[in-house]
């Protein structure tokens, strides 16, 4: 009673007040009191004052203990006051000034969210809850619903929501008589035509309302009757899609080229959860694979893997690893540069993804073939320790490959502590190959041996590599993890090669520098198996500082058979050619490390022990009764140092030092005498020794994002221990070379580089210089005595990119790279061979979207000693245009090597020799071609960073 | 008697109030290259497709972020004492944004584009448009506001507690009736949400800011600043945000 008196009293002072202002005030005071529907207060609920216009926050205060609030002097005028309180749905209420000084509202009830629909949406879903006057919406995505149901299932799900037998719906009470989608009517008025139908997928809001009924909208008078209605809205499609692209172009027979053509296409299909694609290439333009980007597009979110290393160790450090060459990997292959020779590619293949959170699955099948014809000229200096002769080389092959591969992945987060991945890789090839040469051995005085070879060979190769990783984190502690894995590898090659070799001389040749002709049938039968087992632990033991413990198991088992057979003599088998050999290698490693982490630096030191033991025996045949016997075991120590430090400004530091260890391959430990090229035999060295490599390194990145500009610096060593060298022994009657394995110590390389980029002009021009040195000594015996390959390297280099306007691009390159080598078994025989490159790539954008790109690459190689000097200009250009107003298609015609100079030319250095070696090229051709891109196609203006 | 109890009851809501104005909020700031490649004008649809499809799985990028705040204050920064989770520690750039809503009064101290930079003006408030919706975050009942950065272009939409009447919030956004708890910049490009509150008494320390020389500028200068990084990296065909904050 005494309130209300209050109250009244306050009323009328109000009104007096007013009264006594009569023109109205500029300024106002909004009062009023929060409670809820029974008038209890509501204390410290959130009231605020929003422009009408676009709700802005204009003001805002909190109610008092009562619910009261006040705001003093705002401006007269129209505003929107809203009260919020927790569980309550928010008020809103247009207010207005019309010059009164104060202006009380009186208590404004706030209506509670029913309890259902707060407890459950808001807290437990914790899915927005929109609240637009009378509609509720609900935000589809948080109600899970198995995939392929209905919206009628979705419904079942919402709070306050109810679906009978018949499919009626009901929504907090009252039956829903309307379902419209986008606000658009669904097959007529019957709500259960779109609840049915559509799936639930589709949908990404669900709105309940009341609605006028169809009368009140029709006739346009409001009856005052409510519909309760249900509006679905749709997702938009961005997540699902499809492109593709298929370029096609071909060209004219030309001075000795034959007519050119490529083709490439690809398509793409995804979702939120699948990604399928499928690529096709086909060219004689040695376009040999796939270019990163369309691998990229083919792989889709399979294209790189993190989580892959089953082979646990020190972090981020390659301990070991088989470095078997010869044999193509398991992975697609990807090059964006261009090949040498005359080659006619195809690829094709197929690539399905399947990505949720706890589950992820990809499968790809990709077949490759080349057939590739290399026409090759060779020289070669070559140094002995009596005396030095030369050799020339002209050899045409003929080469065809084929690759099946399949892969295959599949990774499951069984919960947040636990992990499974599985992968598989592996490959079928088939392949056959042609060769004819001819080699000339010419000896100081004169007397030349005539080598003509001509091999016939084919392979089949199977190989698979299968990994499982387990990954554990422990609930006890934060940070402590066990990880496990296993890995089993197959390596089949199934040979032959029929090899004829004959020999003719000129000079002042004696007997004894003759050679045996050769016509044998080889075959070889490989097989090689590894099983391999890793286990780590990481133990985070204090705040800074983690301790990680590895064990790593391997036993690789090595089987080749080869039988050598005289198909002069009777096909009579050659014994002294032929081989059984059979090895287990078994390695074993356990190793620790502690890491420092703090503030951008990481500082781990850690050491392992090793221990590597062959075990393994040959004969001439599997028959044989006495086998020869290895038995080898290697232990050592090998320590860690590794610094990471980013350091503020953009300035990173890193550095370390680690023992490398490389195990003999397959190929090198196996006696196999290998004599394909007779001039050339390679022989196996079953008793190899793995190599270790003592690393050290440093190095410094700066990178200054205002200015654009960076810098960095660094260097390297390796001393090697236990080199695996290639020695040479040549016969110096024959000269026939016989290059084994060894392991010989003392060989040590040292790198160094550094470089430095900067804006000329912000944006438009920018300007990069590099430089290098890399100083080498490599040991190997010639002949048995040692010979210290001794080289020094030295590069420099700078780039100009011009980027002045988005219709002008050019980009300019400079380099220069010399390297001199002295063998230290002949000090008359140093060698300087240098390489320089000048580059320039134009590109300009024309009106009607019509561009032309043109590049110029200028290279010289010299070495005096070889009397070596090629100059080779290649000159391409392309004029293209872009179609049509959507931008989907290009025309385009393109003329590679204009000036018709394009030959391979590569100068390189041996243990004991230098060699230049020039292939005869695919040169000037030209092509017109088309492309259609669904995703549209976009002139490339500029080099691409990253982004 | 029935004085004292009124007293006592006011005494003791008072003390919830006090409480509910002083704590630290743990926020978890989730970017997504792929959304924010896909803004960049520079790049194809077939390039910001490509990057959209390879790094699908891969695609967030998360760091933990530290509010302390009290009724006048707040300070938002890096975690002093962030646990490496057996991974490595890299260097986050200096951040420190502190706000005095008594004084009007801001200091940033914001390390980017090579340099450190000092940050000191009013508050510059902006304009928040409150939206209808509520929902839950980290235990608290939030409402949407929704405001835009004219600089960089972007949709900011904040979810403010109701029942935590703090004018303070991550990053740089403050003004709301209630704590921020959630920051969704440019529909889901980055997400900075809370993932704990904890009321407690601050200490001066909690607040203060570190020792850093830097250059002294003003919101007019930042914003000339990050406006002309900007248009500079797109026109050198560079990501803008590798070298600020998004």
């Amino acid at each position: 009673m005494k309130k209300l008196f209050l109250l009244a009293v306050l009323c009328l002072f109000t009104v007096v007040l007013q009264a006594q202002s009569p023109t109205g005030a500029s300024r106002f005071t909004l009062q009023g009191r929060a409670v809820d529907t029974a008038a209890a207060p509501l204390p410290s609920s959130t009231v605020m004052l929003l422009s009408p216009k676009d709700s802005s926050l204009v003001n805002f205060t909190r109610a008092d203990d009562k619910g009261a609030f006040a705001f003093k002097n705002i401006k007269a005028g129209s505003y929107v006051l809203k009260i919020s309180f927790v569980g309550l749905i928010p008020y809103n209420q247009v207010v207005k000034s019309d010059g009164e000084a104060v202006v009380n509202l009186g208590d404004l009830k706030l209506k509670p969210i029913t309890k259902e629909l707060f407890e459950v949406v808001v807290k437990t879903a914790k899915a927005p809850l929109t609240i637009k006057g009378d509609t509720i919406e609900y935000n589809a995505s948080s109600f899970k619903v198995p995939a392929g149901s209905t919206v009628e299932d979705l419904l079942r799900k919402l709070p306050g929501v109810q679906v009978d037998q018949d499919g009626n719906i009901r929504a907090q009470g009252q039956e829903v008589k309307k379902v419209t989608v986008d606000g658009k009517n669904f097959f007529g008025n019957d709500p259960k035509q779109a609840t049915k139908n559509l799936q639930a997928e589709a949908i990404t809001k669900v709105q309940v309302f009341n609605d006028k009924t169809e009368q009140a909208k029709l006739t346009g008078i409001d009856d005052g009757k409510k519909e309760k209605t249900v509006n679905l809205e749709l997702k938009e499609e961005f997540k699902k899609g499809g492109f593709g692209k298929v370029t096609a172009a071909g060209g004219p027979a030309s001075n000795n080229v034959s007519a050119r053509a490529e083709a490439k296409g690809s398509y793409n299909k995804f979702n939120a959860k699948h990604q399928f694609s499928l690529v096709g290439l086909g060219n004689n333009t040695n376009q040999q694979g796939l270019s990163r980007d369309d691998y990229q597009d083919f792989r889709g979110s399979n294209a790189y893997n993190s989580n892959q290393n089953a082979d646990f160790g020190f972090s981020g450090g390659n301990y070991f690893y088989f470095s078997d060459s010869g044999d193509e990997g398991l992975g697609i292959p990807v090059s964006g540069r261009q090949g040498v020779g005359f080659s006619n590619n195809a690829a094709g293949g197929v690539n399905y993804n399947y990505d949720t959170k706890p589950k992820k699955w990809s499968g790809s099948y990709y077949y490759n073939q080349t057939r590739i014809e290399l026409d090759a000229e060779r020289r070669r200096d070559n140094t002995l320790p009596q005396n030095e002769y030369k050799t020339e080389e002209n050899s045409n092959q003929v080469n065809f490959n084929g690759n099946h591969r399949v892969s295959a992945r599949y990774e499951q987060e069984m919960d947040s502590l636990n992990s499974l991945v599985f992968i598989n890789n592996s490959r079928y090839g088939i392949g056959d190959g042609y060769l004819s040469r001819l080699q000339n051995l010419i000896r100081s005085n004169g007397a030349t041996t005539i080598n003509a070879t001509e091999n016939r060979s084919t392979q089949r190769q199977f190989a698979t590599s299968n990994s499982l990783i387990y990954r554990h984190k422990m609930r006890s502690k934060k940070g402590r993890s066990f990880a496990a894995s296993a890995t089993y590898e197959v390596n089949t090659n199934d040979a032959t090669l029929n090899l004829n070799s004959t020999n003719t001389y000129s000079g002042p040749i004696t007997t004894a520098d003759r050679l045996a002709d050769i016509h044998q049938d080889q075959r070889n039968n490989i097989i090689r198996s590894e099983y391999k087992a890793s286990l780590q632990f990481v133990e985070p033991f204090a705040k800074r500082f983690t301790w990680e413990t590895f064990y790593n198991f391997s036993l690789r088992n090595d089987e080749v058979d080869r039988d050598v057979f005289n198909r002069s003599d009777n096909a009579a088998r050659v014994d002294s050619l032929s081989l059984y050999y059979k090895n287990n290698y078994i390695y074993n490693r356990l190793g620790s490390s502690v890491r420092y982490s703090h503030k951008g630096l990481n500082l781990s030191v850690g050491l392992a022990g090793q221990r590597f033991s062959l075990d393994g025996q040959f004969a001439p045949d599997q028959t044989s009764s006495r086998f020869n016997q290895i038995n080898r075991v290697f232990t050592t120590f090998i320590p860690n140092v590794g610094l990471n430090y980013d350091l503020k400004k953009n300035r990173y530091l890193y550095g370390g030092y680690n023992v490398s260890v490389q195990i003999p391959t397959s190929r090198d430990l196996q006696p196999v005498i290998n004599n394909s090229n007779p001039l050339f035999i390679n022989v196996g060295n079953p008793n190899l020794l793995p190599q270790l490599g003592h690393n050290l390194n440093i190095g410094f990145n700066y990178f200054n994002p205002g200015s654009f500009m960076n810098a960095y610096i660094g260097i390297n060593g390796t001393k090697y221990v236990n080199q695996i060298v290639y020695s040479q022994e040549t016969d110096p009657q024959t000269l026939v070379t016989t290059i084994t394995p060894e392991n010989l110590s003392g060989g040590q390389n040292m790198g160094s580089y550094i470089g430095f980029g900067f804006p000329l002009k912000k944006t438009k021009a920018t300007l990069d210089l590099n430089g290098g040195i890399n100083l080498g000594t490599n040991p190997a015996k010639i002949n048995r005595i040692l010979n210290d390959t001794k080289s020094q390297n030295y590069n420099v280099g700078a780039r100009l990119s011009l980027t002045p306007a988005e219709w002008l691009t050019f980009y300019g390159n400079a380099n220069y790279n010399v390297t001199n080598t002295q063998f230290s078994i002949n000090a008359n025989r140093d060698q300087t061979f240098s390489n320089t490159n000048w580059g320039g790539e134009l590109t300009l954008r024309l009106p009607h979207s019509l561009y032309i790109n043109t590049t110029m690459n200028y290279r010289i190689s010299i070495n005096e000693q070889l009397n070596f000097d090629q100059r080779i200009p290649l000159w391409n250009a392309s004029l293209y245009h872009i179609l049509g107003k959507a931008k989907r298609a290009e025309i385009r015609l393109t003329a590679i090597d204009m000036l018709n100079r394009n030959v391979a030319v590569s100068l390189n250095r041996g243990v004991n020799y230098t060699q230049s070696e020039t292939i005869q090229t695919l040169a000037r051709y030209f092509t017109i071609g088309f492309t259609y891109n669904m995703r549209g196609v976009q002139a490339k203006m500029r080099r691409e960073g990253f982004y | 008697m029935k004085k004292l109890l009124i007293i006592l009851c006011l005494l003791t809501s008072s003390a919830a109030m006090a409480q509910k104005t002083e704590g630290i909020v743990t926020y978890e700031r989730k970017t997504y290259w792929t959304k924010l490649i896909a803004r960049l004008t520079f790049l194809s649809q077939e390039q910001k497709d490509r990057a959209a499809q390879t790094w699908k799985n891969d695609d967030e990028y998360k760091e933990k972020m530290k509010l302390a705040f009290n009724a006048n204050e707040s300070l938002y920064a890096y975690p002093t004492d962030e646990p490496t989770d057996g991974g490595y520690s890299w260097r986050n750039s200096d951040l420190f944004l502190y706000r005095n809503f008594e004084k009007d009064k801001k200091t940033d101290i914001i390390e980017m584009l090579g340099k450190t930079y000092i940050v000191e003006d009013s508050l510059h408030t902006p304009s928040w448009k409150i939206g209808n919706q509520i929902k839950d975050i980290a235990g608290y009942i939030c409402m949407k506001a929704e405001t835009e950065d004219p600089i960089k272009k972007q949709k900011i939409t904040a979810w403010f507690a109701q029942d935590i009447p703090v004018p303070a919030g991550p990053e740089r956004y403050n003004g709301l009736p209630g704590l921020i708890l959630e920051l969704n910049i440019n529909d889901g490009d980055v997400i900075i949400e809370a993932t704990n509150v904890t009321f407690k008494s601050l200490t001066p320390d909690d607040l203060k800011l570190p020792k850093t020389k830097g250059k002294k500028i003003n919101d007019a200068a930042y914003d000339a600043l990050i406006k002309q990084h900007v248009a500079e990296s797109i026109s050198a065909h560079r990501n803008p945000y590798w070298a600020i904050r998004y």
